[in-house]
């Protein structure tokens, strides 16, 4: 239980580095700014049996010092009280479902079960890992026959991009809602699996609904460093190591102490492994607008570039047709940036021919926070560009 | 602590009928590019210069894909500039899109982009403007914000002066300090009596995100994680901002806390800027 304080320590640290509050010991004090600089002020959390100790600590140094927050179990406490009250009425049935708002890890994964309850005979679910922090790694499988080759799409790999697993669910409830009615859909399930992975990184997606809303990694400490998570897009053997991402743990662009270290991603690299049989790989992310194909992690383009070009081509214009959505297209390493160890890069290494990676809205006016009463258009728009690619490639046998 | 020279701000808030011209010969120093579609009111005239060589030196000029990210970055960089210029808590620019690009590569003094885009305010819901501009980034060891060419005459926008005079009267006058966060809040909700405050933070950050900027970034605002009025001071209202900024490239989200001063008459500028530290603790509640 957090009952304590946090106190500010201001501007007198230059005497001072963290040796002196060794004078207390260390586990008194829960820095959450470190002191790095004499300038700079240091937010420390001091549990409540500490506090007489510390408080004689900085008056005798004369540090100055603000208590920002009396009781941060408190704060805690109204903070959960909040979230109760707006979580009041859980939906029965998926068609209660409100797909235009965000939903936490546990609310995605009852709409999953229910999904399965309400069609046994055409959705499953496969937990095909756990993530570190022991949560299940879920895929729903949208299948109508045995042996079949596989689609595969994920959503939420970046914990942030919080419009990724609202659409995610958004699509689960579309095929379902399509099969047996939309012509294409339909031929392409009466040939294909579809694998849907919605909350792909769920510690990282926990996190930002309890602690921190712009935390991007997973949430696996790493070894010698205060510094938590990988960027598990960076996590992948394809380049890995490479310009591109960064050695250091306190990056967002971390990479990892080696490929597929992060068990999110040991996950899905076991699955597709196992299955043997995927045909197309779509990782979706947000922000920027863009249609990607491989590579990041090299200027050489990929053997296939003019055919994916031309389809990721098809694909946003499908996609602009609905509400007039600008979308850039092209590879990874021309249209955004060079990035080492990404997925799509690994897949389209292992022979998956059609690998793309999406950046949904916005172009940054609103960037990660995403109003709501975008998610339903973005998703929108979105299965039509996955329509054309999920129809090319049954169109195109390989 | 960082200061930061004050940038005044000339607003020009007439509406002028919609030019009909043809398009400016890439021969003349200076274009006048219009807008011809339906109801535009708007005219752009940014300083449009052609491949300028030196005696004796050959400029290596190269032609980039404007979807690309060195002709998008370059882009953004305008934006900033436009907004540290002519943004407003009821004016704040995007560049929608980059057209044609290019970069000269001038020696010593930097890398050179010339770009034609189309940009638009999309806090008045303005119309899309056609407009070029060039951005040098500057070399050397220590970074040095780059530099964008525009001239004088500038943006001609929508009429906003009514509503920021009754901004400016309504703040000054105001009972209590406002004072907010988290805008726009997790789920992308804003307030609507703080949606100005966070046109005000998109300009005032565009400073910020103008002299961050280089080759390797590509900033948006993420978030106002706080606004706090101050006293007005010399007709000025004046607020204290925390920022949190997203460089696309790098992927990080940096914090800045600014002192920012407006009025309709000298705009915005900002009195000082602070990078704040990073938390890499285990309870990191904030970046």
């Amino acid at each position: 239980k957090m009952k304590g304080l946090v106190i500010v320590l201001a501007l007198f640290l230059c005497v001072f580095g963290k040796e002196t509050f060794e004078g207390l010991s260390d586990s008194l004090l829960d820095f959450w700014t470190e002191p790095i600089h004499d300038s700079l002020a240091v937010d420390v959390r001091v549990p409540f049996h500490s506090l007489q100790a510390v408080r004689a600590f900085l008056g005798y140094h004369e540090i100055h010092y603000e208590i920002m927050i009396h009781d941060l179990q408190d704060l805690m406490d109204e903070e959960q009280r909040e979230m109760m009250k707006s979580r009041a009425s859980q939906p029965r049935t998926t068609d209660g479902y409100d797909y235009a708002s965000y939903h936490t890890f546990s609310e995605i994964t009852s709409f999953m079960d229910m999904l399965v309850q309400e069609k046994p005979n055409f959705v499953s679910k496969l937990v095909i890992g756990k993530s570190y922090e022991g949560r299940p790694l879920n895929v729903l499988k949208f299948s109508t026959g045995a042996n079949r080759p596989g689609i595969w799409i994920d959503t939420g790999i970046h914990a942030r991009e919080w419009v990724t697993p609202a659409s995610g669910t958004w699509f689960a409830k579309k095929i379902v809602s399509d099969y047996g009615h939309d012509t294409v859909l339909t031929a392409i399930l009466d040939k294909f699996d579809i694998f849907l992975e919605i909350v792909t990184n769920p510690d990282g997606f926990h996190f930002t609904h309890t602690s921190n809303r712009m935390w991007r990694k997973t949430r696996k400490p790493n070894d010698g460093s205060i510094c938590v998570g990988v960027d598990a897009n960076r996590n992948w053997d394809a380049g890995f190591s490479g310009a591109g991402s960064s050695n250091n743990p306190c990056s967002e662009t971390y990479r990892g102490p080696s490929a597929h270290s992060e068990p999110e991603v040991k996950a899905i690299v076991d699955f597709v492994k196992s299955h043997g049989n995927l045909k197309a790989f779509v990782s979706i992310h947000s922000y920027s607008q863009m249609l990607l194909y491989p590579y990041g992690y090299t200027r050489t383009p990929c053997k296939d570039q003019a055919e994916l070009d031309e389809l990721a081509k098809k694909a946003v214009t499908d996609l602009k047709s609905l509400y007039g959505t600008n979308y850039k297209y092209g590879s990874i390493i021309n249209v955004i940036y060079q990035a080492s160890g990404g997925t799509i890069d690994w897949t389209y290494n292992q022979g998956i021919k059609y690998s793309y990676t999406f950046e949904l809205r916005d172009t940054g006016r609103y960037g990660f926070m995403l109003p709501a009463n975008q998610i339903i258009p973005t998703a929108e728009e979105t299965w039509l560009a996955l329509m054309a690619i999920m129809e090319h490639t049954k169109n195109n046998p390989y | 602590m960082h200061r930061f020279c004050s940038v005044c701000v000339v607003l020009f808030s007439l509406v002028w009928p919609c030019l009909v011209q043809p398009q400016t010969p890439t021969s003349q120093p200076l274009g006048l590019t219009s807008l011809h579609e339906g109801n535009c009111s708007c005219a752009l005239r940014l300083h449009h210069t052609e491949p300028t060589s030196q005696e004796g030196l050959v400029m290596t000029s190269r032609e980039l894909n404007p979807q690309f990210y060195e002709a998008s970055r370059a882009g953004r960089v305008v934006q900033h500039h436009l907004n540290t210029l002519y943004g407003s808590p009821f004016r704040v620019y995007v560049v929608t899109q980059v057209h044609t690009a290019r970069t000269e590569d001038t020696g010593d003094d930097g890398m050179k982009y010339v770009l034609e885009f189309s940009v638009k305010d999309w806090a008045s819901e303005g119309p899309e403007c056609k407009a070029s501009a060039e951005v040098l980034y500057p070399r050397g060891d220590v970074h040095q914000p780059p530099k964008v060419q525009s001239s004088p005459d500038g943006l001609l926008q929508a009429n906003t002066s009514d509503k920021e005079q009754a901004f400016y009267q309504r703040y000054s006058a105001a009972a209590g300090p406002v004072s907010a966060k988290d805008i726009p809040d997790s789920y992308g909700h804003i307030d609507p009596e703080m949606e100005h405050f966070w046109h005000l933070a998109w300009v005032a950050s565009s400073f910020i995100m103008l002299n961050e900027s280089s080759e390797n970034t590509l900033y948006s605002l993420a978030q106002v994680a706080k606004v706090t009025q101050l006293n007005i001071q010399d007709g000025q209202l004046r607020f204290e901002l925390q920022v949190l900024l997203h460089d696309m490239v790098s992927q990080n989200i940096n914090r800045w806390k600014l002192q920012v001063s407006w009025s309709p008459a000298d705009g915005v500028q900002v009195l000082e800027m602070e990078l704040l530290p990073r938390c890499h603790c285990k309870s990191q509640t904030r970046p």
